[in-house]
């Protein structure tokens, strides 16, 4: 079974309102691509096509705006409940590279993977704690002895309004 | 009888690379024996490169970050994991059948470099107090050897390993200049400290704790490490050489500023400094951190042969003569096979260099070296207390090595009569250890209903603020925590898989109510909040007085083997020649009477210098 479009131009920004990344962020780590694969490999083509049925309505209804769109999705798309946790799980993706249920589903710890290797080097959970991800990206010699520079990364969004 | 070896030697981790290289250096011929695969025995450019990335997509691509995780599992020749650690015993699904009534809590690796592959690299050296524990304190042994004795060994270990650090600075009970010597330095300058240390360091230097009376001076001091720095100009040594007219090993050199960073063993120019990867366990992409291919790379090559795939079995001793006449090893071509070729491997030496675990397995599926019924005894490792909480302000941890900084204040004083001493490092990679932060902070932000601009916020403003405090409780010697073989588990080889008795004493579970008392003064001080939750499902969790604390592992696997001064309670001699076998050596950390505070490693390579020199005077003799 397929879906009944290619849902990429939603995908990213209905992920920007899920994870608190701008679309331009969401896009610099390379894994817009590989993770809506997953998605759409890891779930029925019908709970995709709902999912973004949704995800449409509440960023049409929502309009931008920022508390009515996130009451839209804290109602509409976040609940483990709906779209079999896809919500959840997109934002994990995003934050740690891993895809939730399969690792849930591993016989052991050691056997648990990420999406791909690249997907735990792109993980944005290291970005909003102000680090990179242990083991690449490393910021150099005599780095940690300083507070982290570069753009402060936890100040307020200014670009998440690119969501449509 | 004609040997082809001089020496055979099982294991190519830190001990094993250091005969390796000492021995055949000085002209010996050498046949290394090591369990692990032939891929990762490589140390040219190409190859080892591509082996290496290996290991670091394999790192990428684990969910759990575990120690073990970047390097093959092999079911020929398995090594223990602490994933497979469970809060239960007897327990015997992973590769240690646990005994108890505690799991045993470290792990080791079975492979080419060994356990180095994976260590922190935090090299800080024992205290003279360290080797008298019986006279001082009466706990445990003494050694049979002084803090002295070691001293110029210790220097050796420095070069070999590349230590940076301040000498200066070391300075805490039993503990200044005087351990170092008037102009020591190391051969490279100290790796910055934290930035989340001098937040630390604000209120916790010169802090004043009191515990059950007494009052203490906190202090802080830079940890010496096993990692690449900025050589220091005024380190003059350049190499460590065997001397055929004295008959001594000796740290040659006196010419200031010719010290020469070790980079990755696939390209000198790599990892000539720590580049703040902030993953030195388990892996170093760039191998700034040093492992013991790097030392086993130096080795003249061509007196060196090796034989990878190659797990050793049994040794074989000659009981007329009391000698071994071989080494029986059995090779595999694929590691999840139980097909096998079994050879034997013939030298004038033997040296086991296989960990403690290992060295102790093999020895006792021999019935070698045991005259004393100490092989296998003394089972130690530094007991992990962790406390966490969050501090009032960010502080940026999950930067830089693993710990820069370290509270010397409670490795030694007159308690050590009554709970264990405790080194206290400032671990850099918050909560990481135990709660598997930060992906478990993602899970709970979601169980909380958070999302979007809140999920990122509350990431940023809370791991941010991670404290992490740890405490390694140095265990003492109890012949009853120990690795004994049974022919009811092997493994798919058919040889003894590690079958192990553990507790934790009065002695230990004292000390982390202290330990705890301590923390949580320091935190107070710092205005941290206590997340800190050991739970009764924890593997290791104990109480002590109708309170429970839970420790975990520090991979320090010491002592079942042990030195001493007597035949009648030791296995190895101060030299570590066994006193069963004069043709038998053991190295690595299970020659240690007793741990100290000091992360082992560095104390173990000073010894198996020691032992270095001994063999090639035996060899010459
Ligand atoms: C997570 C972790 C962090 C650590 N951090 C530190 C630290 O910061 N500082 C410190 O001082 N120490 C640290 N350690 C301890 C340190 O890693 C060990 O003390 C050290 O590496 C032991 O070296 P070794 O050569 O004796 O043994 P190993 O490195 O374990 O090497 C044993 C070798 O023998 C081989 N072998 C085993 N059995 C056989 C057999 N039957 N036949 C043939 N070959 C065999 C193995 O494959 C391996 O190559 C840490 C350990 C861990 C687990
Ligand atoms: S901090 Fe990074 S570069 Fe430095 S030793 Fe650790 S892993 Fe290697």
């Amino acid at each position: 079974m397929t879906t009944s479009r290619n849902y990429t131009d939603l995908f990213l920004p209905i992920s920007a309102w899920l994870t608190g990344f701008d679309t331009t962020e969401l896009q610099a780590t390379g894994m817009t691509a590989t993770y809506y694969a997953t998605i759409t490999t890891k779930n029925t083509a019908s709970c995709i096509d709902d999912f973004f049925a949704q995800a449409e309505l509440v960023l049409q209804e929502g309009g931008g705006d920022e508390d009515k769109t996130n009451s839209l999705i804290a109602s509409q798309l976040f609940p483990t409940s709906c779209y079999n946790n896809l919500a959840q799980n997109i934002i994990t993706m995003w934050y740690t590279g891993e895809w939730a249920p399969d690792v849930n589903a591993a016989p052991s710890l050691a056997e648990a993977h990420n999406i791909s290797p690249n997907a735990y080097v792109q993980g944005l959970m290291w970005t909003a704690a102000s680090t990179h991800p242990p083991g690449a990206k490393q910021p150099g010699y005599g780095s940690w002895a300083d507070p982290p520079i570069g753009p402060p990364v936890d100040a307020p969004l200014t670009s998440i309004s690119n969501a449509r | 009888m004609d040997h082809e070896y001089d020496v055979v030697l099982v294991g190519s981790g830190i001990a094993g690379a250091v005969i390796a290289k000492t021995l055949t250096q000085a002209g010996k011929r050498v046949l290394l024996l090591e369990a692990g695969l032939a891929a990762g025995m490589a140390l040219s450019p190409e190859p080892s490169y591509a082996n290496y990335q290996r290991y670091l997509e394999t790192f990428y691509s684990k969910a759990n970050k575990a120690t073990n995780g970047p390097y093959p599992d092999l079911p020929d020749a398995q090594s223990p994991d602490v994933l497979q650690i469970e809060a239960k015993t007897p327990y015997d699904e992973g590769y240690l059948v646990q005994n108890g009534p505690l799991p045993f809590a470290s792990d080791c690796l079975r492979s080419p470099g060994g356990t180095t592959l994976h260590w922190l690299g935090n090299v800080p050296r024992m205290l003279p107090n360290d080797f008298q524990m019986k006279t001082l304190y009466g706990q445990g042994v003494d050694w049979p050897i002084s803090y002295d004795d070691l001293k110029p060994w210790y220097e050796m270990a420095e070069y070999e390993i590349g230590v940076s650090g301040d000498v200066a600075a070391q300075v805490g009970p039993d503990m200044d200049r005087s351990n170092y010597g008037d102009d020591y330095v190391f051969p490279m300058k100290e790796i910055p400290q934290s930035y989340q240390d001098q937040v630390w360091m604000k209120n916790t230097e010169n802090l004043s704790v009191s515990l059950y009376g007494k009052d203490y001076n906190v202090t802080c001091v830079s940890m010496p490490q096993g990692r690449n720095s900025i050589p220091n100009p005024a380190y003059r040594k350049t190499g460590i050489f065997w001397n055929d007219e004295t008959k001594r090993l000796e740290l040659a050199g006196d010419e200031p500023g010719k010290y020469e960073v070790v980079g990755a063993i696939w390209d000198q120019n790599t990892g000539n400094r720590c580049e703040g990867n902030a993953s030195c366990v388990p892996i170093c992409p760039v191998q700034a951190k040093y492992n013991a291919l790097k030392t086993l790379k130096k080795s003249d090559h061509s007196k060196l042969d090796i034989a990878t795939q190659a797990v050793v079995s049994k040794l074989l001793v000659n009981d007329t003569t009391g000698k071994l006449d071989g080494i029986e090893y059995k090779v595999y071509a694929n590691p999840a096979s139980p097909i096998y070729t079994t050879k034997v491997a013939k030298g004038k030496i033997y040296v086991l260099a296989a960990g403690a675990l290992e060295n102790a397995k093999i020895l006792l599926s021999s019935n070698a070296a045991n005259s004393s019924d100490q092989v296998g005894r003394n089972l130690m490792d530094h007991l992990v207390m962790l406390m966490w909480g969050l501090f009032p302000e960010k502080v940026y941890p999950y930067r830089g090595p693993g710990c820069t900084t370290y509270l010397p204040t409670f490795r030694d004083g007159e308690f050590r009569k009554d709970f264990a001493a405790w080194i206290s490092p400032l671990d850099n990679w918050g909560w990481s250890w135990p709660t598997f932060a930060p992906g478990s902070d993602v899970s709970n932000g979601l169980a909380a209903g958070k999302f979007g601009k809140a999920l990122r916020d509350s990431l940023a403003d809370t791991v941010t603020r991670q404290a992490l405090l740890h405490f390694e409780c140095e265990q003492a010697p109890d012949p009853n925590n120990r690795i004994t073989v049974s022919p009811q588990y092997t493994d798919l080889l058919g040889n003894y898989r590690p079958v192990i008795q553990y507790d934790a004493s009065d002695y230990m579970r004292k000390s982390f109510e202290a330990a705890k008392k301590v923390g949580d003064q320091i935190f107070a001080a710092n205005g941290i909040e206590d997340f800190t939750d050991y739970n009764p499902s924890d593997a290791d969790y104990v109480t002590w007085k109708n309170r429970g604390y839970t420790f975990w592992g520090a991979g320090h696997i010491v002592g079942t083997h042990r030195m001493g001064s007597s035949p009648a309670d030791s296995v190895v001699k101060p030299t570590q020649q066994t006193w069963d076998h004069d043709n038998l050596y053991l190295v690595g950390c299970g020659n240690m009477p007793t741990l100290g505070t000091s992360n082992p490693t560095l104390t173990m390579t000073a010894l198996t210098f020691m032992a270095a020199e001994a063999i090639l005077k035996q060899l010459e003799a």
